[in-house]
């Protein structure tokens, strides 16, 4: 798929506009997990960092 | 979701859930949106302002993540042997039978030599007790968290068979967290997967266990699914949201050896199952007011909606190994992971000898941070690439090429699927622990 192309045509089409339910969001963390662990989430006792 | 013949980039439409997904594999942008099909060559205007806006800052963010170095976590096999015979152990037979274990001085040395590597870094790292057995060097082990307490957080990944109630005090007293491994609520599905030459499996065990942690926050439960569990799965989590376990990991098996592909669980029975477990999770949390997780569902959750907030270093490319952690086994050597223990050439030299940063300077440890999901066939045209990040490369290793994409490769993808069907239900305050909601904020939000 021309990503160029779309972007383009997505711009110059009222079509396009946003429906009610849409959805997109990033949520953003204070500090960078950095995965603490590869499959446990050790050392989250205190509640320093508990993302999971 | 894939586009055939080249590798994809830029947003990628698909449909999911009865509307579709807008997606850059590599900056993790995403939209759900309604009204537009896979073949439409239109995007949402606002969808894509915000793309535009956000695109840059959001792949350099990924690419720093992706990239970075900075070790949290040390994996310590303070012993090779084992009281158990799980059948999908990834540990050579040979070594859990008659392994070395190290002795006190030994690991002083170790925990020495991590503290001075560490010092000044900010940030307490994490030392989890781990493969085979630690609890046969109970006494080693529990000297070392006494000790060093104050200098690292601790964990211990235990089968329960030798835990004792004045064990459990001393390690929710000193706030060591805790993985229990168990596979069925069921015993004799349990005894299937994990038999032991004591009481027949660690069943009664790890119930006894689960009730002297008593809900302990610290605490996690890891099952191992095969086809002999994986119909388990949702009954699981009831049974351990009955006895107050704040997270489940249901991990698959690897295959790291050679006789485990057949217990493999047929991929849409594992999707299907795990699915359920997790809706489990979200109706006993939702109806009783204590949460349960699945631990790797939330991180598939947290891959979509904040990826730097990740913790299980599996399901990103590259890996962790060899690069938020490594291993070191029982006798010293230092390896990328602990799937890696006993492969030939994935040594990355012996903490005893050898320094830590040469060990992350070695070949061994390179290999596997080179390996990015851009390289491997098939994964490199998946949009999902980075959300599921293809493991194991350890596993994929062990059958002939790290460079292949991962052996549950569907399960992923309906996993993931299911995660933006959850998203868009807004249940995601269900999966994530209280306190981490607080602490993430909008980094933008079109809803």
């Amino acid at each position: 798929m021309n990503t160029k192309k779309k972007k383009n045509a997505a711009k110059t089409n009222p079509d396009t506009q946003s429906q009610a339910g849409n959805i997109a969001y990033r949520l953003k963390c204070a500090k960078t997990a950095n995965g603490l662990s590869h499959f446990v989430m050790y050392g989250d006792v205190r509640k320093d960092k508990a993302l999971l | 979701m894939k586009h055939m013949g080249m590798t994809a980039k830029g947003l990628h439409i698909w449909k999911n859930n009865g509307g579709s997904v807008i997606v850059d594999a590599d900056s993790l942008f995403w939209a759900q949106v309604k009204g537009i099909s896979q073949d439409s060559i239109f995007i949402p205007e606002d969808v894509l302002a915000l793309y535009e806006k956000h695109r840059e800052g959001l792949l350099k963010r990924m690419n720093d993540f992706r990239s970075s170095k900075e070790l949290t976590a040390v994996y310590i096999d303070p012993t090779d042997r084992c009281n158990a015979s799980c059948a999908y152990c990834y540990l050579p037979v040979k070594s859990r039978k008659s392994g070395r274990s190290m002795t006190d001085k030994e690991l002083d040395f170790i925990l020495i030599k991590l503290a001075r590597y560490f010092k000044g870094n900010g940030r307490k790292q994490v030392i989890i007790f781990h493969a085979s057995e630690p609890l046969l060097v109970k006494d080693i082990i529990f000297r070392a968290i006494k000790k060093y307490k104050n200098i690292f957080k601790f964990g211990l990944q235990t089968n329960a068979l030798l835990l004792e109630k004045r064990d459990v005090d001393f390690l929710k007293e000193n706030l060591v967290g805790v993985g229990v491994s168990l596979d069925s609520y069921r015993p004799s599905i349990n005894q299937r997967q994990r038999p032991s030459g004591l009481q027949g499996s660690n069943f009664a065990g790890v119930v006894k266990a689960l009730d002297w942690f008593d809900g302990y926050d610290g605490l996690n439960v890891i099952a191992t699914v095969t086809k002999h569990n994986v119909k388990d799965l949702p009954g699981l989590v009831r049974f351990l949201h009955k006895k107050k376990v704040p997270c489940v990991l249901l991990n698959p098996v690897r295959f790291t050896r050679v006789s485990v592909p057949l217990l493999k669980p047929d991929e849409n029975d594992f999707a299907k199952y795990f699915i359920q477990a997790v809706e489990k999770a979200v109706e006993l949390t939702s109806g009783t007011g204590r949460k349960i997780i699945v631990g790797n569902f939330t991180n598939t959750i947290l891959a979509i909606v904040a990826p730097q907030a990740r913790r299980l270093m599996c399901d990103i490319s590259p890996c962790g190994g060899g690069r938020c952690f490594f291993t070191i086994t029982a006798a010293g050597e230092m390896v990328p992971c602990g799937e890696f223990s006993g492969m030939k050439g994935f040594s990355g030299g012996n903490i005893f000898r050898d320094g830590i940063d040469k060990a992350m300077r070695s070949p061994a440890f390179v290999s596997v941070r080179a390996r990015r999901v851009e390289k491997i066939d098939e994964c490199d045209r998946c949009v999902l690439r980075n959300i599921c990040g293809a493991p194991c490369p350890a596993e994929l290793h062990s059958r002939g090429d790290m460079y292949q994409k991962s052996v549950f490769c569907d399960f992923y993808k309906q996993v993931i699927q299911y995660a933006f069907k959850v998203i868009a239900q807004g249940k995601v305050k269900y999966l994530l622990r209280d306190d981490p909601l607080q602490d993430l904020k909008y980094e933008y939000n079109l809803q």
